[in-house]
């Protein structure tokens, strides 16, 4: 248990928030936030990505609770905490963890202006809701819950794990509007996912016609778990014959899918600017390597009935335990399918307005002349955010007010401000060098709870380096 | 000039943001006190005996003990032996025969030895009046170490004297209350 727990903060030492790199979005001197809206304007002529360290991102986070909460020195039993907190905790409370770490990543303008970019970068993506009922249940037990009805349908969870390979164009169409597309390749390695699940336990005091004291009944389970790239995994042994395995199916071994992301950036003024994008507008064909497993019925255990047979002395008599067993099973049967499924990918959608003011820039002050109205920069902006992910209790939301400001002509900073599930104070800030050639940027999220990340329910940390060339 | 100071200014800047980042006022060696105390009710055998049953007809002799037996394959299960603090078994019997009955609870290990052992009297009933004994038995203790080693238990029903004309029913139903502490075990 310790060792998990320091696995646990382990990842939450170096997070962000669940996919929503609010820092990142439309700062667009970082390359990579051409992954965030493909119809970013791109200032640069070409880029390219130090393989493996042009962009490491990853993440976890909890809605409701926080490692203090329960680990913080304190002078209440630690056990109280827990039981408070599962208390208070929802079912819609959730804990999610989202690392991405790009292989590749490169770009240029061609000569007809359109700034085409691709890449690959491997994803792992993971959601658990709380299934705050079976908590309850495991913490407490049911005597004191006789009658009282245990939902089985809070059990909600999926996790990937996929190489993505992508391709996307970026042009500026006219003086106000850039649009930008990208299609996407997915290559799953490993996947699963249970949603959607029905059912309740519940234990009844029994009446005058009961067979026995209590009537302990599984009531209409409709349960599954549909994996992918798991069947042939299962009987392999060790971990590094496993580790092998998903390293081989990196590249074309797993299951294919595809998607696209689409955006937009629309200069209303010259000072407000909006922005839009659908990122993994997409689907996954699960068709090798799967196992879905389906377990639904209704049953009530009596406890066992003995039926005194006549047997002599030495005789054996019922198995009534494996007639229990095999009762089960029959009426609650787990089907273990093959056939294949369609996944969804989670739909994530990011938009903003900004407005530009302060200095102009990349005229040194003076006389702007040959610049004629269609590019003016100014050193400031301001502006709002807003972010959200399709997961399967429903959209996540967060909005951000950010601030934007252009130190000196090789930095440029963004400080933001976000609202989101996991709490309503998250401050974050992000530099980008440009120096020569070499970009570097460095984001994180959550600096108010980085004097001690215990008190935080998730916070982040995301940087890398790329080469640009800039437009002479 | 600039682009000379900068490089170890961000430099520094990341390392400040890395290792300012730290873990406070935690103490995780409490996960060792954490301890889960579910209390769970569960129910246990439950059967319906006729009074023929304690007369032989094609014999016609009595039948004055009989007996039955069932595994219960939790009960020696490692875990559950070792979280597992405290049992309450209670035992419920309507009689509407109208004779007196010892029923013994045998619990035995997977070679056929007696762990553990209780049993208690049942009261008379008459034709169309049930009537109720119910006996409860805590076990914890030494008693529950023995109880958890078995995983069987012989259920021995035993009559004073019957006949073929004996009438009315003994029933039992029964749960047994589990009192779990469950916690890191000890490496």
């Amino acid at each position: 248990m310790k060792y998990l727990i320091f696995i646990f903060m382990a990842f939450l030492l170096c997070s962000a928030f669940a996919q929503n790199k609010q820092v990142l979005y439309g700062l667009e001197q970082v390359p990579q936030s051409l992954l965030l809206n493909p119809g970013i304007n791109v200032p640069q002529k070409a880029h390219f990505g130090i393989p493996l360290f042009s962009q490491f991102h990853i993440n976890a986070g909890m809605t409701g609770v926080s490692v203090f909460d329960i680990f913080g020195e304190s002078s209440v039993d630690i056990n109280t905490r827990i039981r408070n907190k599962i208390f208070e905790l929802e079912a819609t409370d959730f804990f999610s963890a989202t690392q991405q770490l790009e292989i590749i990543n490169f770009g240029w303008r061609a000569r007809n202006g359109i700034y085409f970019s691709g890449g690959v970068y491997e994803e792992l993506d993971f959601i658990v809701y709380f299934p705050k009922d079976l908590a309850v249940l495991a913490y407490e037990g049911n005597q004191d819950y006789i009658g009282v009805p245990f939902d089985l349908g809070q059990i909600s969870t999926t996790g990937d794990l996929m190489t993505v390979f992508h391709f996307g164009a970026n042009k500026q169409v006219s003086e106000k509007l850039t649009l930008g597309a990208r299609a996407k390749l997915y290559s799953s390695l490993f996947s699963f996912k249970s949603t959607n699940n029905e059912g309740t336990f519940i234990t009844r005091e029994g009446d005058e016609d009961s067979e026995n004291i209590y009537e302990h009944t599984i009531e209409n389970l409709d349960a599954s778990v549909q994996t992918s790239g798991y069947a042939s995994l299962r009987d392999m042994d060790g971990a590094s014959q496993v580790t092998k395995e998903i390293l081989g199916r990196a590249l074309f071994g797993g299951n294919v899918g595809v998607g696209v992301d689409v955006g937009a950036t629309y200069k209303v003024t010259e000072k407000i600017t909006t922005s839009a994008s659908i990122l993994d507008l997409g689907v996954i064909f699960h068709t090798k390597d799967v196992e879905s497993y389906r377990a639904s019925g209704t049953y009530t255990l009596d406890g066992i009935e003995l039926l005194f047979p006549p047997i002599g002395e030495g005789e054996p008599t019922f198995p009534y335990y494996e007639d229990l067993e095999d009762e089960f099973e029959r009426e609650i049967p787990i089907d273990t399918l093959t056939s294949g499924y369609t996944q969804l990918r989670p739909v994530k959608v990011n938009a903003s307005v900004s407005y530009t003011f302060g200095r102009r820039i990349g005229s040194s002050g003076v006389c702007d002349c040959l610049n004629m109205g269609d590019d003016v920069k100014r050193n400031q902006a301001v502006g709002l955010q807003f972010y959200g992910i399709s997961r399967p209790k429903g959209l996540q939301m967060a909005g951000t007010f950010f601030y934007y400001r252009r130190l000196w002509d090789v930095l440029s900073a963004k400080a933001t401000y976000t609202v989101d599930p996991y709490s309503n104070s998250n401050v974050g800030l992000g530099l980008v060098a440009d120096l020569g050639k070499v970009n570097f940027y460095i984001a994180a999220d959550n600096l108010l709870r980085y004097g001690n990340l215990a008190k935080a329910n998730n916070v982040s940390l995301q940087l890398g380096i790329n080469i640009k060339i800039e437009n002479e | 000039m600039k682009n000379n100071l900068l490089v170890p200014f961000l430099g520094i800047l990341s390392f400040i943001f890395i290792a300012s980042s730290c873990v406070k006022d935690t103490d995780f060696d409490q996960a060792q006190d954490i301890v889960l105390t579910p209390v769970v009710e569960l129910n246990l055998i439950h059967f319906d005996l006729e009074a023929e049953d304690f007369y032989d007809e094609v014999a016609m002799t009595e039948r004055l003990t009989v007996q039955d037996s069932t595994q219960i394959r939790f009960l020696d299960d490692s875990g559950f032996q070792e979280s597992l603090v405290r049992a309450e078994f209670f035992f419920r019997f309507k009689n509407s025969i109208p004779r007196d009955f010892d029923v013994a609870f045998q619990f035995l290990d997977s070679l056929q030895q007696q762990t553990y052992f209780t049993g208690t009297s049942v009261n008379q009933g008459s034709a169309g009046n049930e009537v109720v004994t119910e006996f409860t038995q805590n076990v914890e203790g030494e008693d529950l170490l023995l109880l958890t080693t078995s995983d069987r238990v012989v259920v021995s029903v035993t009559i004073p004297t019957s006949g073929p004309n004996l009438e009315g029913n003994l029933k039992l139903q029964s749960k047994a209350t589990y009192f779990f502490e469950i916690k890191e075990q000890e490496e």
